[in-house]
């Protein structure tokens, strides 16, 4: 246990590690909460500061920054509908319907709350087994990839709300539209009509902002002109209500968020194994453990049939695994020197900066680093609540700006936000022909949420189902090899999800003539 | 004059007028009176310009992802020059098409001074294998700053202990072992046929995987779905040092100072050399006096203390090679380049499951989804959506528009100025009061414009005023 207790003191005994991360906190609220700008730009930024902090310093400034990020990213995705990370994009829907019935607080909080608590049980979980579960990692290969991708995204097709077929169609069009640019595998140009900026494909940030953010602001233009119509319609009868959600006995914004959490005690340690799992995969993270999460919250909750509406119980487990997820990530990173993404591929750098070298003995020679890099992960996240709820505080004065001032403004944050990415005009042009087509797809009942999973994972099914096909040549034994048992259990979990889906929906139509029948 | 006016604006709710905007006196003077406010930075922003070089932010291309070598490297480098030059130094991941839209910006950049670009050992690479015309004549050299050669991995449980029982292996099985460490005519691939060719054997005598690069393709050795690796050795550190995989040798002329032990092709008698090179270039027509600047910074940056021992740390090889020798290694590699692709391992290479193959997948898709949801008529519009009227058309139709002006304007009139016309162009549709719009818009693009470029270093366009 001395490592442990050598870690606790270098973290929570540190005035200036508490000071650090306090700050950290600040600054990756800030950042998360702005559309466009990711976790992993502001680390970047961070680096070269980074350079003169010791070790614990420099990696309590990175995990306070990331871990308090992902959590910001539920603020603009709650209160305006532009995920803040694709991870939010799951629950977009949920919690943007929930914030127009006059519950962004109630939102808000339990993300907060439940985010917290996620990160402090996906460090402990790693802290504890982190070794063991290594192992695990190695055994990924491209098969086992290959499949948990495709299970990820049939997990978007199931939670959508509305017709799964509709689901599967977003699916699809998301993922041809990933298939854009300069292919990974081949280094050959597709549908790019010549313009050299397309090489780059269609990057998920802009495609993501238009499509959930441009199409909202494009949907309250046309909400306002019956608003007003409507309006004008109540001052002319003399008649002006004010909705105004009564200020009567309301709980207050803490309470609203441990009280969700309690109520979900086994869910949330269920979502928070799952998010640690999940995270720990490199190149797979936080955004599939969201998404998977979420649906297996909906299939064992009673009431499914709010998932992607307004179910608060999803994004309760959502932020729950995505939270937990992070601190995942960074086992494969300290363990085999392996980046699962691109924050930890940038703490590779500082480590091996401050040399100290990742590798599988870490966990015996550098074992108070380690414990301190948890011992982080929850300092962080205790410090994430006040800091969350002041950002929350602030950030809910957004919805009383009258709309005609808010909308212009929000264009011009997505206009930032997906330009500033890369430098790109072509972003800016992605982000807005997104938007446009975010607004018809929507208005048809085809749910948005798939199609962002479908635009960042689409290019990785594409790479490791070329590179599975070219290994086997062409056979299909290369998918469902005997010689790979974990490929194969993902398999059968990919096909009972749809052929449960299948019937279901068969059920459902059924159910639902009777019940048009029986109204009549 | 507009002093006592404040607070009865904050009091004052916008009301939506029927007649558009009425334009008073008062709304005049108003109006007046906050264009003045608008054009002071402009009269002062000219003012502190000095003739020196550089006297603004300088823009540092990255052609690969934030967290990757060249990224981190490039980031070393900006903050050094920061403080080499007195100007921030804000590196712009502009990434996508294997390297080929972080070169084409770099190279096609205004030749003022002010944008650097870290170019890559695909500015050789890229222009032979027709996906762009840039190439190393389009950029000014300006310092090699690192170099790395290739070098060939197997697992340490592996059975092959050096590289004469892989190559035994290989004409044992051709075709059979697979092998990777980043995407098809990638560098590592050109290593990795090159010495195949070098000892009479044929490129496809090792199936290609092609993997995004070489954590991933390190991380399909481990898990047993690869049996050879091509990467550099710095990005094989750790898990080198860890005794997981096996060195069999390096692809350098003579052993790297960070690894003695390891053997070169050469000492085991393969004539066969490739390296990854990184340096700086600026784009062509810069002047003479401007790009010396810069050369002296970055000689200066690459060769102090704080860079070799980041370099070393991370096991990179530090290079400093001078502006003219670097341009005719450029040349030589290019040419070398040239050769290697023209050649039967490359040149006109028919992928067996070509690029094609997953959209066409897909597509097929497509249809059996859209034919299903026709059938099932689960696209029909939803109940409750209202007809959009001719009104709200408009309100689209502008909204859509003001992004495109903002689009096309954006490069001429910068960030500023453009982003407050369609601010000015949205108020006024949606009928919020001249008093609250012009605040409200220089308000915002301004605090946009200082929280993003200065605050978080973020780029934002700049157009003819420099903002």
């Amino acid at each position: 246990m001395s490592p442990i207790l050598t870690a606790l003191q270098n973290v929570f005994g540190d005035p200036q590690v508490v000071v650090i991360v306090f700050l950290s906190a600040f600054f990756g609220v800030f950042v998360g909460s702005i559309p466009g700008l990711t976790a992993t730009m502001a680390v970047a930024l961070l680096v070269p500061i980074t350079y003169w902090l010791d070790p614990i310093s420099a990696l309590a400034a990175v995990v306070s920054m990331v871990a308090c990020a992902i959590f910001a990213g539920d603020i603009p995705t709650t209160l305006l509908r532009i995920p803040g990370t694709p991870a939010s994009a799951a629950y977009a829907n949920d919690a943007h319907n929930l914030t127009r019935q006059g519950k962004s607080d109630l939102v808000l909080s339990t993300a907060l709350v439940c985010s917290v608590v996620g990160g402090i049980l996906g460090a402990i979980v790693l802290m504890l087994l982190g070794h063991q579960l290594a192992k695990v990692a190695t055994a990924f290969s491209a098969v086992e990839y290959f499949w948990l991708y495709l299970l990820g995204l049939s997990c978007a097709v199931v939670v959508s709300s509305g017709p799964k077929l509709n689901g599967l169609l977003a699916l699809t069009i998301g993922l041809l539209i990933s298939t854009v640019g300069l292919s990974a595998v081949h280094s050959k140009a597709r549908f790019t009509f010549g313009v050299a900026e397309l090489y780059g494909g269609i990057n998920f940030i802009p495609a993501m902002i238009g499509l959930f953010g441009i199409s909202e602001v494009l949907n309250s233009m046309l909400d306002r002109r019956r608003e007003t119509r409507d309006e004008a319609r109540e001052t002319k009868e003399g008649a002006s209500h004010v909705h105004r959600p009564s200020s009567v006995a309301r709980p207050s914004l803490l309470g609203l968020g441990t009280g969700m959490l309690l109520r979900r005690k086994g869910h949330v340690l269920r979502s928070a194994s799952i998010g640690s799992l999940i995270g720990m995969l490199p190149g797979a993270g936080a955004d599939i453990a969201a998404w998977v999460s979420f649906a297996v919250s909906k299939r064992f909750s009673k009431k499914p049939q709010l998932y992607g509406q307004e179910s608060i119980e999803g994004i309760a487990d959502a932020t729950t695994a995505n939270n937990a997820a992070l601190a995942g990530a960074w086992i494969p990173a300290l363990i085999l020197g392996i980046p699962g993404d691109s924050v930890t591929a940038i703490v590779i750098g500082v480590l091996l900066m401050k040399n100290i070298t990742p590798g599988p003995d870490i966990f015996t020679k550098q074992a108070d680093l380690v414990y301190s890099i948890y011992m982080i992960f929850i300092l962080a996240n205790i410090i994430l609540i006040p800091v969350g709820f002041v950002a929350i505080k602030a950030a809910s004065r957004l919805v009383r700006i009258p709309k005609a001032i808010l909308l212009p403004a929000i264009l011009l944050f997505c206009i930032v936000g997906s330009y500033s990415l890369n430098a790109s005009y072509i972003d800016v042009t992605v982000m807005l022909t997104m938007g446009v087509l975010g607004f018809v797809l929507e208005r048809r009942k085809v749910p948005l949420a798939p199609i962002v999973l479908a635009l960042i994972l689409g290019p990785m099914v594409e790479e490791r189902f070329i590179q599975i096909i070219t290994g086997s040549d062409g056979s299909f034994s290369g998918f469902v090899n005997p010689a790979r048992p974990l490929a194969l259990a993902l398999a059968t979990v990919f096909a009972l999800v749809w052929v449960s889906a299948i019937i279901i929906g068969i059920r459902g139509k059924s159910s639902s003539h009777k019940a048009t029948k029986t109204l009549i | 004059m507009g002093r006592p006016k404040q607070g009865e604006m904050q009091k004052s709710n916008i009301k939506y007028q029927n007649s558009g905007i009425a334009v008073s006196r008062d709304d005049f003077l108003n109006f007046a009176f906050y264009i003045l406010i608008l054009a002071l930075p402009i009269l002062f922003s000219g003012c502190d310009r000095k003739d020196s070089f550089p006297n603004r932010p300088i823009t540092f291309i990255c052609p690969w992802g934030a967290g990757g070598g060249t990224d981190r490297i490039s980031r070393q480098l900006a903050f050094l020059l920061e403080q080499e030059l007195g100007v921030p130094v804000n590196v712009v991941n502009a990434t996508g098409g294997g390297g080929v839209t972080g070169h084409s910006r770099g190279a096609r950049a205004r030749p003022d001074g002010y944008t650097i670009t870290m170019v890559t050992v695909e500015l050789n690479m890229l222009h032979w294998r027709g996906l762009t015309s840039i190439s190393h004549e389009d950029f000014k050299s300006v310092m090699m700053v690192n170099q790395d050669a290739a070098a060939v991995f197997v697992r340490t449980d592996s059975q092959w202990k050096t590289l004469g029982e892989l190559e035994q292996a290989i004409r044992e099985r051709p075709g059979k072992l697979k092998a990777s460490g980043t995407a098809f005519g990638g560098i590592w691939h050109v290593a990795l046929a090159g010495w195949l060719t070098t000892i009479g054997l044929q490129a496809s005598d090792v199936t290609w995987i092609a993997m995004s690069g070489a954590a991933p393709s390190l991380q399909e050795l481990m898990a047993d779905g690869l049996d050879i690796v091509s990467c550099s050795l710095p990005e094989a550190q750790v898990l080198l040092k860890a005794d997981k995989i096996r060195c069999l040798g390096v692809m350098a002329d003579r052993r790297l100072p960070g690894y003695p032990e390891i053997s070169t092709f050469k000492e085991l008698g393969v004539d066969w050399q490739v390296s990854t090179h990184r340096g700086i270039a600026l784009p062509v027509g810069v002047l003479e006096s401007r790009s010396l600047v810069i050369e002296n910074a970055v000689a200066r940056a690459a060769g102090s203390e704080e860079y070799l021992q980041y370099m070393g740390s991370t096991g990179a090889g530090a290079a400093a090679m001078p502006s003219e020798e670097y341009a005719r290694f450029l040349e030589k590699t290019d040419k070398a380049f040239g050769d290697v692709f023209a050649g039967p391992s490359f040149k006109g290479f028919q992928h067996k499951y070509g690029p094609m193959l997953f959209p066409a997948v897909l597509s097929g898709l497509l249809g059996v989804c859209l034919l299903a949801c026709f059938v099932c008529g689960s696209l029909r519009s939803a109940p409750d959506r209202q007809k959009i009227s001719r009104t709200a058309m408009l309100d689209m139709f502008i909204l859509i528009g003001c992004v495109v002006l903002y689009i096309l304007s954006a490069e001429t009139l910068g960030f500023v100025l453009s982003s407050a016309v369609i601010l000015l162009v949205l108020f006024s549709r949606m009928r919020v009061k001249s008093k609250i719009a012009i605040p409200a818009t220089v308000l915002l693009a301004s605090l946009v414009y200082q929280l993003f470029a200065i605050g978080l270093r973020v780029p934002l366009p700049r157009g003819f005023l420099g903002w």
